[in-house]
């Protein structure tokens, strides 16, 4: 692990979490959005508090995100999978393998859950760098259609 | 995530259903309408959970690095004595602050809210649960007198007034108290919880992951509303003000501290491998997180009441407000503050000290209690538990007590009414005619196959 990697640490994400993850939405999208991430962190700890994550510098800021939880029941996707649903970094941060620590830990929390497989979701075109940061972790673009239609 | 289910004996399981039925009768319609407000979650069940895998070391104190003791008979009598009464208090707390919560429940303006209580209430019921499964489970004769029944018995009959920690002896007076009380008070039982996690004693530690998950959304449930609230306030909503969740806080926050013990005390625990904090730094860890609470409802409130800023700009604006400057026409008194440490307190070193809720001192008696009125909730200053710390204030004031013995007269309150009858008369544990007679050593819980992780 190269060692710009200490200076953040992982852990379980709380409640007392959700002001340093809308700042950090802010920072990367420039959108204000309270109320998306009260509903959806506490969706996240109602289902598995220990699923999702943040990382901590060593001042004890937050510094990113990583959501996640293990589910079953996709068309063809009965076995427990693990699922990183949202990822965010800090901007200051970028580069210092904080998504990449975030993600080892919710893995190991996956495996501990009995998920055999990790999934996520990413529109290449639009995300190529997020698309970028899973490959180097060892995702694989994965024989899973997803179908979409207009309303 | 390996873990065990179990139920208590027949009879005891029984009690626990019939305690339910008094104090949580809305259980019922939350199983019914589970899949509407939790959809996907899987039900949950009224059982205990032990974490399998965990350290079989004791992981600090004077044993450190000795196995964990699996039994009470294994521990030293002044161990035994010291887990037993903590187990026997955090049963307390569980099923006290069901008996709070109903109350109230009734009173929420959101039923989303509503439920996300209602569902604490029924993982309160499970935790209480669990503690009364390590008391009956284990033979604790060595410390105690009673059978697992009269304990089992003893602890279904508190009531709010006769519960262990004083918390759980306030009457809630609006749902407002339902959700500060999951903010502050389910965040001294993390601290708890997260405590025991190491306990030398193995099946209590075993007992605290799953309590701990759902924990974890207890507070959410307190944390949450409180922000939209405050964003609401903001807005200029009529329903629920800051200085109302001000005055909640300044009632509940006292308490919360209280429930470490004295900041003098803990080393015991410590020594005896059964928590890995003294009382006072664990209150103070508890006191820090609290202030960070308050700092992201106070920037809740004011990104909603000056909306034109961006983050860089809110963040010097809060940070200005804090120092006590008015920023933009808002007010520094607009937005709420963490009370003193030492405010409205009636245990540990600060008790009946007479301090402010910003750490101000004061000469007279009657110049504190005004000071109380204005900074308590109204309903507040009403109830019984308001009136005694008053009285008991007025003797420390006139020489007649010293402020330990206050301490320890103040937490038995007289209660004459407003709890179920039923909870006076009626035996929880009933005997089956064809029950072995119970003995001191209790009974086996039933291990049931492995629940799903």
């Amino acid at each position: 692990m190269p060692e710009a990697t200490r200076e953040v640490s992982v852990r379980p994400a709380s409640e007392l979490d959700i002001g340093d993850i809308v700042r950090i939405d802010e920072k990367i999208g420039g959108d204000y959005r309270p109320e998306v991430w009260e509903r959806r962190l506490g969706y996240y700890i109602r289902r598995d508090p220990d699923a999702s994550v943040v990382a901590e510098s060593t001042d004890g800021r937050v510094v990113g995100f990583m959501l996640g939880e293990v589910r079953s029941g996709e068309f063809g996707l009965e076995h427990p999978t693990g699922w990183v649903e949202v990822l965010g970094v800090d901007p200051d941060f970028r580069g210092r393998a904080v998504g990449r620590q975030m993600a080892e830990a919710m893995l190991e929390h996956f495996r501990s859950r009995g998920a055999i497989e990790v999934r996520t979701l990413v529109d290449e075109e639009a995300m190529g760098d997020v698309a970028g940061f899973f490959r180097s972790l060892g995702f694989e673009p994965a024989p899973l259609q997803p179908f979409v239609m207009q309303l | 995530m390996n873990l065990r289910a179990a139920s208590l004996p027949k009879k005891f399981h029984d009690a626990v259903l019939g305690w339910k039925d008094t104090f949580l009768p809305d259980w019922n319609f939350l199983m019914d309408n589970w899949e509407k407000h939790f959809p996907n979650d899987r039900k949950m069940e009224l059982c205990a959970y032990r974490e399998m895998g965990m350290c079989d070391e004791i992981e600090v104190g004077d044993h450190k690095g000795k196995p964990k003791y699996t039994r009470a008979s294994e521990m030293h009598p002044d161990q035994a004595a010291h887990i037993f009464g903590a187990i026997k208090a955090q049963a307390s707390t569980e099923f006290g602050s069901i008996q709070q919560h109903r109350l109230t429940l009734a009173r929420a303006q959101h039923e989303e809210e509503q439920f996300w209580v209602l569902r604490m209430m029924a993982e309160e019921l499970r935790h209480g649960y669990q503690m009364l499964h390590l008391l009956v489970e284990d033979d604790w004769s060595s410390v105690a007198q009673e059978s697992s029944a009269d304990l089992v018995e003893e602890i279904l009959s508190m009531t709010t007034g006769s519960h262990v920690l004083g918390a759980f002896n306030i009457d809630f007076d609006s749902f407002v108290d339902n959700v500060v009380f999951c903010c502050l008070i389910d965040r001294v039982g993390k601290y708890q919880l997260s405590m025991q996690r190491v306990s030398a004693y193995k099946p209590m530690a075993e007992s605290m992951p799953q309590m701990l998950r759902e924990e974890a959304f207890h507070l959410a449930t307190g944390v949450v509303p409180m922000r939209r609230w405050a964003q609401q306030a903001a807005e200029g909503e009529v329903y629920i003000t800051m200085e109302m969740l001000q005055k909640a806080i300044n009632k509940w926050l006292p308490r919360g501290l209280e429930m470490f013990g004295d900041e003098r005390g803990g080393g015991t625990n410590v020594r005896f491998g059964l928590k890995p904090l003294k009382n006072a730094e664990a209150q103070d860890q508890y006191y820090e997180e609290v202030r960070k609470v308050v700092r992201d409802l106070n920037m809740r409130y004011l990104r909603a009441r000056l909306p034109e800023l961006d983050l860089p700009a809110a963040n010097e604006a809060l940070d200005k407000l804090e120092a006590g400057e008015v920023v933009h026409g808002v007010k520094p008194e607009e937005l709420l503050y963490l009370p003193h440490k030492d405010f409205f307190r009636r245990r540990g070193v600060p008790a009946f000290t007479k301090t402010g809720a910003r750490g101000e001192t004061f000469d007279t008696l009657q110049g504190y209690l005004d000071h109380l009125r204005r900074t308590l909730p109204e309903s507040y200053l009403a109830a019984i538990d308001f009136r005694q710390f008053v009285e008991k204030l007025r003797e420390v004031e006139a020489g007649e007590t010293t402020p330990e013995e206050a301490s320890r007269e103040l937490p038995t309150l007289r209660r004459i009414a407003g709890s179920c009858p039923c909870s006076k008369s009626v035996r929880w544990v009933v005997e089956a005619p064809q029950t072995a007679v119970e003995s001191g050593n209790g009974g086996n819980g039933h291990t049931q196959a492995p629940a799903a992780g």
